[in-house]
């Protein structure tokens, strides 16, 4: 490549190298210079460094041949070549050389920058083509937040035009509180270095020009560019409901092992027909007894041995559900520190999926004191979802649809996390009774949610209760351990 | 000891015993069996008497014996036991010609009154006479309408289904099956289709 660029630019060196020195033989007989002066040569280094600039090493040599042929052709052979000749032309000689071996680098240089600048193109261009198809948004920020690049599907997702975004703040893409706190986010990264998101990946809320919500799973990746840092972010839009439908199964994976919602109804089914079996034993054995007593003599023995038939039925039926709370509760091997902002935002980020079109209106309210719990995550997850299921479900009829969740520092070492909305509310004498089995006020309810999510939350070492909003609505709230204070900083 | 005239048939040993006790008390003296194959064993043997057995058991289920025995010319009464009465389950066994069916868990008057009733049949010519000439009345008593919903649900089918069918709203058949279960008496959905199949509908 490199010796092709100097074959091809050899011919029009060489062309240079016979033209300028040309001109300069003329210049020089027109200028009528003493023959044999000392400046003789002198001529001649324009023709010299016009050809070395031109063409390289060669043409230079060649303008130099020429150049002492020349004025040697005009001037004759000197008689006696004093040292004085000898030294000119040696000057001359070496100057040549000098000027092409610089020329030579200068155009090598030259070639190497347009090629640079050819690759960077080709790579622009790619990028740029990328980018336009990609399904995922991509937004690039710097240290400060503001918004350098901003993607079509960015424009499409966002509501903002590339102009428009450009300069901004990226905070205006998110709600509150997270608009409030991006700046710390970004600034405790540059300082702390420790990573959130960066690298990780997780579902979040974004915010579009409209002022509308929308649940997002944002990676983000640094870069460096010589001493200025930027950050690049690709959002998929988990509500356009393709993607969110990939996502949700690869997250209902993940629910298995928890009896999902659907699987809940079947399980219940089951487990109704295998409690039946010990109730009916022991309603038949105490039935008979009363049966027995009525017979004179009454056979103690008899007695005695159905009554404690009919006990170990009732402890039978005890064992089943025991064996469903042990199923549910999983044993605490899966339980570790989990972040609770993360952990929330991911079930709200689930639980909203076709609840905006709805008009319900989703906001967190975490305290950032309140950041790990010790949690099976999936299972606190499932908790979650269920409330803001509820929830949602319970403002159906409501003018305002607000939901608010979020978590605070309760009382020891608690957290406590509620779930709040402005629906219909609960009757009081219902709020006794809600977390009991096969309690429901729906239609299709199976009443298992609610005492599923106890179980779940009480394993836990937590509690869980419903108390009615000062302004309409209710509140589910429920208490999570925090994870040891010593793990505090043992995460990357 | 008078011969046992109750057989009764049932996988969960806790739930057999209990019945038999249950019956020994009402002076009905009983047998256990722990799977349908067990009782046709002896089947051949039995001139009298009426069989209780659940539904859902492994091997053998209680619908099938009671196709079984009917197809080998066995006449004894069958009273059949369903975990959790739904209703295709309930037409199913009525339809293959069980005598009665409960719904466990269930009331002991109830079984023992199903129980007698089965052996008075084997003298009577056929089941529960009077029962039968009461809810004839009682669906006699049905509207039109009523009727139409009423062989929907003991043909199994969902409320929607049956609104569809008849081209009126779902929330409107829930109030004629509303209705027919307080003309009828009926307490729940398999008593309900117990009626209805005893009186021919």
């Amino acid at each position: 490549m490199l010796n092709r660029t100097i074959h091809d630019r050899g011919m029009p060196g060489f062309v240079v190298a016979i033209l300028s020195t040309g001109i300069c033989a003329a210049a020089r007989m027109v200028l009528g210079a003493e023959p044999q002066s000392d400046l003789a040569f002198l001529l001649f280094v324009p023709a010299l460094i016009a050809s070395a600039a031109a063409g390289g090493l060669a043409p230079a040599i060649l303008a130099a041949v020429l150049s002492i042929s020349v004025t040697l052709g005009m001037e004759g052979l000197p008689k006696e070549m004093t040292p004085d000749h000898w030294v000119q032309i040696i000057v001359f000689a070496g100057l040549s050389v000098a000027a092409g071996l610089v020329g030579d680098r200068m155009l090598r240089n030259a070639d190497a920058a347009r090629r640079v600048v050819a690759d960077l193109e080709a790579r622009e261009a790619h990028l740029q083509s990328i980018l336009a198809t990609v399904p995922d948004a991509m937004i690039v920020i710097d240290e400060h937040g503001t918004i350098q690049s901003f993607s079509t599907t960015a424009e499409r997702q966002f509501g903002w035009t590339q102009q428009e975004a450009v300069g901004r703040n990226v905070s205006s893409l998110m709600p509150n509180p997270y608009r409030e706190a991006h700046d710390g986010y970004l600034l405790r990264y540059l300082t702390s270095g420790e990573r959130r998101i960066i690298g990780i990946g997780r579902v979040v809320v974004g915010e579009r020009k409209d002022g509308s919500t929308f649940p997002m799973e944002l990676s983000v990746g640094e870069m460096r560019s010589s001493d200025q840092r930027y950050f690049t972010g690709f959002i998929r839009d988990l509500t356009e409901r393709q993607v969110a439908e990939r996502r949700l199964q690869s997250l209902q994976g993940e629910l298995v092992h928890v009896g999902r919602i659907t699987a809940l109804g079947e399980m219940a089914s089951a487990l109704a027909h295998e409690l039946n079996q010990p109730l009916t034993a022991a309603a038949n054995f105490m039935k008979g007894c009363l049966m027995l007593l009525d017979r004179e003599p009454v056979d103690r023995g008899r007695l005695r041995e159905m009554i404690s038939q009919a006990g170990d039925q009732a402890l039978r039926a005890g064992q089943i559900i025991r064996r469903l709370r042990d199923f549910l509760s999983k044993g605490e091997a899966d339980r570790q520190p989990e972040s609770l902002p993360q952990l929330l935002e991911e079930a709200g980020a689930l639980a909203m999926i076709g609840a905006r079109e709805k008009g319900v209106h989703l906001t967190f309210r975490i305290d950032p004191q309140t950041r790990r719990v010790m949690a099976d995550k999936v299972q606190i997850q499932q908790v979650t979802l269920n409330l803001i299921r509820n929830a949602i479900e319970a403002m159906e009829g409501s003018e305002r649809r607000d939901l608010v969740v979020g978590a605070a520092p309760g009382a020891g070492d608690l957290v406590e996390v509620f779930v709040s909305d402005t629906g219909h509310g609960i009757s009081p004498e219902f709020t006794a009774k809600l977390f009991q089995p096969f309690m429901t006020t729906k239609d299709q309810g199976m009443g298992v949610g609610l005492s599923i999510s106890r179980t779940i939350v009480e394993a836990h070492g937590g509690r869980i209760w419903a108390e009615a909003n000062p302004g309409g609505g209710t509140s589910f709230r429920f208490t999570l351990p925090v994870a040891d204070t010593d793990n505090e900083h043992d995460h990357d | 000891m008078t011969d046992p005239q109750v057989h009764v048939i049932d996988d969960d040993e806790a739930v057999r015993t209990s019945v038999a006790f249950l019956l020994e008390m009402a002076d009905l003296p009983a047998r256990t069996y722990g799977s349908a194959r067990e009782f046709l064993e002896v089947v051949d043997s039995l001139r009298t008497g009426c069989v209780v057995t659940d539904v859902r058991m492994p091997g053998m289920s209680g619908l099938d014996l009671v196709r079984h025995l009917k197809d080998t010319g066995v006449k004894l009464p069958v009273i059949v036991i369903t975990g959790h009465g739904d209703v295709p389950m309930a037409v199913e066994a009525m339809r293959a010609g069980v005598t009665d069916f409960l719904e466990k868990p269930f009331d002991d008057v109830a079984l023992i009154a199903a129980v007698r009733a089965a052996l008075d049949q084997q003298v009577a010519t056929a089941p529960y006479p009077e029962e039968r000439e009461r809810f004839e009345t009682m669906l006699g008593a049905l509207s039109g309408r009523e009727r139409e919903v009423l062989q929907g649900v003991i043909a199994g089918k969902q409320n929607k289904v049956i609104a569809f069918e008849l081209g009126i709203s779902p929330r409107t058949v829930e109030v004629y099956r509303a209705n027919v279960m307080s003309k009828t008496g009926a307490h729940s959905l398999s008593e309900l289709v117990r009626i209805a199949l005893l009186a021919g509908l």
